[in-house]
């Protein structure tokens, strides 16, 4: 899953009790954890499908291309997606048509901003690190590495992927971008990466990489900066009227409204960065 | 006072009155309050709907400010950014304000800046890397061209990746060289201000831009997926520039929703801000007025039935109270006082009533006591006339009373006249020796008349006592009528004859009838009657009409005596039935008589509810005509109706007293069978001997051979065909019914012989009731007598009675003269014979004595048998004579 269960849920459930929906009363959630082996993945489906449930909530791309892939009638809703169009989950986003609708996270453009946003906080970088896991990021990080190659290509630093299939990949990832040539890190929109974030935030402590990150979550975790789209919890809204009758293929994709930049300061300071003003008028809100 | 039976339907029905006052009340209210609360409601109704349109009106006009405002706001942020002064700061400087711009207005997702000239300086994005001195030519851009033109430009909308409704925003800075601020302003954050805005409960806003397509919408993936709207023909008629109705539209929504709708144009854009109220919500408050103006419609009228209800009964109380008042005293309850208090014409009607029922109060009270005065005056003189009457009814009493005296006193001479007279009578016979001469007899019999007319005079004398004292009773049952006429006839033709009279007798066929009725009364005015036409006739004839018509219930007998005698003047035609007179008292001296023979025959008459009338001509004769109901008889008693005999038997009646021969032989004719006489035992046996016979009736006392011996020998005969032997005797004692038992006799009948009796007996018809006994105490059972009257027939029971005072005369001598020789047996012999004669013609106490002194004889002294012998002849004497009297009016001379 990519954001936090518990706020993401506890969101969905909030927002259909206000909408009249309690459950154990008048509807019944079904939860199951596509974390694990790949098997995992397709257990969990099949158990949900065996279940003939009224709507599937998905967490994010994969997930929705698997249940997709293993029903074409039951109504779904996806969380988060990147490039639904792309991934050929819906004809367009304004009548996506068939049973699945959703939310989009980040576009594909956001690559260059995140470059953009760490050169700014470490000016003289000569290489940029991008952290994802191929197995669980878009078109296997390909979605975003266009932008970010653009962008460096423009702005005179080299872009080196880092892909990460493992937990215990992550730190010597990492320490590779603490040696000279100076260099930073973008984590991209990656499930793996939001869920083992504790060890990249840890990682990159440890070697002294700044690191931007996609999400507010990592900020959490102790991360010097995020940027995103701000995640206005709206999949109680759909899950809402698929379940009063509206076809979910009737109801737009919505793409993200608002974009957010936080930044840590302590975290900078500590890696011997100086917040420029750009960045700091630009920030929604700055940690100490 | 009783109640009048009129009463009822007068009554008025309770409350009629009333319904009707308070239905009116009632109705009157209703429809007052009625078209009170539907104006009322009507005109609220529109009058809420004109508020609620112009409210709509307001809520539209404002969102739409609101939204203007938005608008506004950014383009005042730009343009703040276009006009800062060029020399004030370096290309970063300028990407910081874009920077800050960004941050103070989250919906502009993108600033860009262009020269004069309209190359690209610089640009920030949210969503992409910034670029600074790109220097990209956008001078033939519509926004930079837009911005150059006016003061501000504001493009169409337009979608970004699809779903996103975005528009860019122009303006131009000020001074030589002025640089242009392009804005791309993300429209989704209208979507906030227009959730915001509050219509109603469940109303909503939304907004649609210049080309119809749907911007903002609460549903927010409504927005996102671009409707075109402007097909709708509200949002066309909007677009072309038509103003909303005053009042409102009502239409459905995209949800099919009836809403009232209305817009607004937001000044500037051209956007429309389009508001619709659901009706149900809209229109909630008119139906809530309305729902309480019936409510209250209902409180009013449950009101206003309460009211009518006591005005009701305010008015309608007092008038019933006079109507149950008027009643009451109608039904005479005078002492109620109405108390109405009322305060108006009905308080003075109850007045009025109650003076009318005081008035007539004293009326009444008025009235009774003259009713009471009246009263007392009827009583006094009602008991006066009870004590007069008590009065009166005391004389007649004394008067009843000496009557029956003097008829008991007549009765008792008159009977007491007749024992001399029969001595005189006797004596007058003895002096007849044969040895007088032609004057002694010729006195003699002159003597011998007026002895017989003497006893006539007193025997009529004798009845009419009776009939006067009421004591006389009808004795009635079933005879043949036309016997009864044709016997008094044939009695009575010979004197008729003998005076050389015709007489004429025609009985109509109707006669020939049986009767229910008194025979012997019947029998005694016929030949009064007949006696009478032959007395007074000299010359001439008698002619006597009898005729019977038929009822229903009974027999009119009508009988005509007609002669051509010397007739009765006019005015004695009523006083010769009254007591004692004749025609004329030369009459009397000519024709001799009581006169007391009519009076007795229409006294008899009126007896029988009958009447004799008379009609006469002096000298041309007189008409007496008998008018008698009879009653009908009962079949089968009346003497024709006997039955006949199962078959002719052959019987041997076996006696040695003549009478009983002659009666025993009548009855057995008459019974259908044939009878042989046998005046002893051994010829009696004889002719059993010679003939045959079914049935030997059998005396039990005979002089030579009694019956019991008889019969025994009949048995030794050893005939072929053993005939019945039937025992007649008095005696039905045990022993004697042994001994016949013995000598085969099984059956008995009493005598004297009853018809009945005999039948059955005959008959063989078992345990009749053979021994019916006569009727004791009186001399004669007249019962008896009568039915061997009706049995045998006057003129036979003529020859019986001097045959049997012949007998019984005869046999008395022997009696005698048997008793002084101390002769019992012979003596008991003859008793027997006297009761066996008596018994014949019911002369019942001669017939007890005569058994008692023939079972007595044997142990009677000398003395005591003479005292018999003498009692004994009286007693014959006695019976004789009153056989005399019943039987004396058909066989002696009549009586007049």
């Amino acid at each position: 899953m990519i954001d936090s269960p518990t706020s993401r849920l506890g969101g969905l459930i909030a927002g259909l009790r206000q909408r009249g929906w309690v459950e154990g009363v008048n509807f019944r959630l079904e939860l199951r954890s596509s974390f694990g082996p790949p098997d995992r993945l397709k257990a969990a489906i099949q158990e949900l499908l065996a279940l003939q449930p009224d709507v599937i909530l998905t967490g994010s791309t994969i997930e929705t291309a698997a249940v997709l892939a293993a029903t074409k009638t039951i109504p779904i809703v996806f969380a988060t997606a990147n490039d639904p169009v792309g991934n050929g989950f819906v004809e367009s986003l304004a009548h996506p048509g068939g049973n699945v609708t959703g939310f989009t996270s980040s576009t594909a453009e956001m690559g260059g901003k995140w470059l953009q946003l760490i050169r700014e906080a470490v000016p003289d970088i000569a290489r940029v690190g991008i952290l994802f896991n191929p197995a669980t990021t878009p078109r296997g990080g390909r979605f975003f590495l266009d932008s970010i190659e653009q962008e460096a290509a423009e702005s005179g630093v080299s872009a080196v992927a880092a892909p990460v299939n493992a937990v215990a990949d992550i730190d010597d990832a990492v320490r590779r971008f603490s040696e000279p040539p100076k260099a930073a890190m973008i984590a991209l929109v990656d499930s793996f990466l939001v869920v083992n974030r504790q060890a990249v935030i840890a990682a990159a402590d440890k070697y002294r990489v700044p690191t931007i990150y996609p999400f507010h979550y990592f900020m959490d975790a102790g991360g010097l900066m995020s940027y995103g789209p701000t995640l206005e919890v709206r999949s109680a809204d759909y899950v809402d009227l698929i379940l009063r009758g509206t076809k979910a293929g009737d109801l737009p994709v919505q793409s993200p409204r608002k974009y957010e930049l936080l930044i840590n300061r302590t975290v900078a300071r500590t890696l011997g960065l100086t917040i420029p003003f750009t960045l700091l008028a630009r920030a929604d809100e700055i940690r100490e | 006072m009783n109640e009048t039976p009129d009463q009822g339907p007068l009554r008025t029905p309770p409350g009629r009155l009333f319904r009707k006052y308070l239905y009116s009340i009632v109705a009157l209210a209703f429809a007052a309050l009625a078209i009170n609360t539907g104006f009322d409601v009507w005109f609220s109704y529109r009058e809420q709907k004109q508020l609620l349109a112009a409210t709509q009106r307001e809520q539209a006009a404002s969102a739409a400010i609101q939204i203007g405002q938005f608008v506004g706001q950014i383009e005042n942020q730009i343009r703040w950014l276009a006009r800062l002064p060029p020399e004030l700061s370096t290309n970063e400087d300028e990407r910081l304000n874009a920077i800050r711009l960004l941050r103070l207005s989250p919906a502009i997702a993108e600033i860009a800046e262009l020269d004069s000239r309209g190359l690209e300086q610089l640009r920030v994005s949210r969503r992409v890397a910034d670029k600074v001195g790109s220097k990209t030519d956008l001078s033939a851009s519509p926004a930079f061209r837009g911005a150059n033109e006016s003061r501000a430009y504001y493009g169409p909308v337009y979608f970004f990746a699809d779903t996103e409704p975005f528009m860019t925003l122009a303006t131009r800075g000020v001074g030589r060289n002025p640089n242009v601020i392009v804005a791309e302003v993300n429209l989704r954050f209208i979507w906030d201000l227009v959730a915001g805005i509050r219509v109603g409960n469940t109303g909503k806003a939304y907004v649609v831009d210049r080309m119809g397509v749907l911007i903002a919408h609460p549903d927010l993936w409504r927005a996102l997926q671009r409707s075109d709207l402007s097909g709708h023909p509200d949002v066309r008629s909007a677009l072309d520039g038509v103003g909303p109705p005053s009042g409102g539209l009502v239409k459905e929504d995209l949800t099919g929703q009836r809403v009232l709708s209305t817009y607004a144009t937001v000044p500037s854009l051209g956007w429309l801000v389009f508001v619709e109220l659901p009706l149900s919500e809209a229109y909630a408050p008119i139906y809530a007025s309305i729902g309480r103006s019936t409510f209250l419609l209902v409180v009013l009228l449950i009101g206003a039935v309460l009211v009518s209800l006591f005005l009701s009964r305010r008015m309608t109380g007092p008038i019933q109270l006079l109507t149950q008042g008027a009643r009451r005293i109608g039904s005479g309850d005078l002492g109620l006082r109405l108390a109405i208090k009322t305060g108006d014409e009905l308080e003075a009607l109850g007045d009025q009533f109650n003076r009318m029922a005081a008035q007539l109060r004293y009326s009444y009270a008025t009235l009774e006591r003259k009713v009471v005065e009246r009263t007392s005056e009827l009583e006094k003189a009602r008991d006066h006339a009870l004590a007069e009457h008590d009065a009166a009814e005391r004389a007649r009493s004394v008067a009843v009373a000496a009557n029956e005296t003097k008829s008991r006193f007549l009765a008792v001479v008159s009977h007491e006249l007749r024992t001399p007279l029969n001595g005189v009578m006797g004596v007058l016979q003895l002096l007849d020796d044969g040895s007088l001469g032609d004057a002694q007899r010729r006195h003699l019999a002159t003597a011998a008349a007026s002895g017989e007319t003497l006893i006539a005079l007193v025997d009529a004398v004798l009845e009419y006592a009776r009939l006067e004292a009421s004591t006389e009773m009808l004795e009635t049952r079933d005879f043949r009528l036309h016997q009864l006429i044709e016997a008094a006839a044939d009695l009575m033709r010979p004197q008729a004859v003998d005076k050389g009279l015709t007489f004429d007798l025609a009985c109509d066929a109707t006669v020939n009838t049986a009767a229910h009725g008194d025979p012997v009364r019947l029998n005694r005015i016929l030949l009064n009657l007949i006696g009478n036409a032959i007395k007074f006739t000299p010359s001439g004839g008698i002619a006597v009409n009898a005729a019977a018509e038929q009822h229903d219930d009974h027999i009119l007998l009508r009988i005509t005596v007609r002669d051509t005698g010397i007739g009765i003047a006019p005015d004695m035609h009523e006083r010769i039935f009254e007591d004692f007179v004749q025609a004329d008292d030369s009459v009397a001296r000519r024709f001799g008589g009581t006169g007391l023979g009519l009076a007795i025959a229409r006294r008899l008459s009126r007896l029988m509810r009958g009447e004799l009338t008379v009609e006469s001509t002096p000298g041309a004769g007189s008409t007496f005509a008998l008018e008698v109901p009879l009653g009908l008889a009962a079949s089968g008693i009346a003497q024709g109706a006997l039955p006949p005999p199962s078959r002719q038997l052959r019987v041997l009646l076996v006696d040695d007293d003549p009478v009983n021969c002659e009666v025993g032989e009548a009855i057995l004719n008459r019974l259908g069978h044939r009878a042989t006489i046998a005046r002893n035992g051994a010829s009696a046996v004889a002719l059993a001997r010679d003939q045959s016979f079914d049935v030997v009736l059998m005396d039990l006392h005979m002089p030579d051979m009694d019956g019991v011996e008889a019969a025994s020998r009949i048995g030794k005969l050893g005939l072929p065909r053993m005939p019945r032997i039937i025992a007649v005797t008095a005696d039905v004692s045990r022993s004697a019914r042994e001994r016949l038992a013995a000598a085969g006799i099984a059956k008995v009948v009493s005598k004297p012989i009853l018809i009945n009796a005999l039948r059955e007996a005959i008959e063989d018809t078992p345990d009749a009731p053979a021994t019916a006994q006569l009727a004791a105490g009186a001399l004669i059972d007249r019962h008896f007598l009568d039915d061997q009257k009706e049995l045998l027939g006057p003129t036979q029971i003529a020859k019986l009675h001097h045959l049997l005072q012949e007998t019984s005369d005869k046999l008395i001598a022997d009696i005698a003269k048997a008793a002084a020789n101390g002769d019992r047996k012979h003596l008991a012999r003859l008793a027997h014979q006297l009761g066996s004669a008596a018994g014949a013609l019911g002369l019942v106490r001669l017939f007890e004595r005569s058994r008692e002194l023939e079972e007595t004889a044997p142990a009677l002294s000398a003395s005591e048998c003479q005292s018999a012998a003498q009692d004994l002849a009286a007693l014959q004497k006695a019976s004789m004579s009153a056989l005399s009297d019943l039987l004396g009016p058909a066989e002696q001379l009549p009586i007049s």
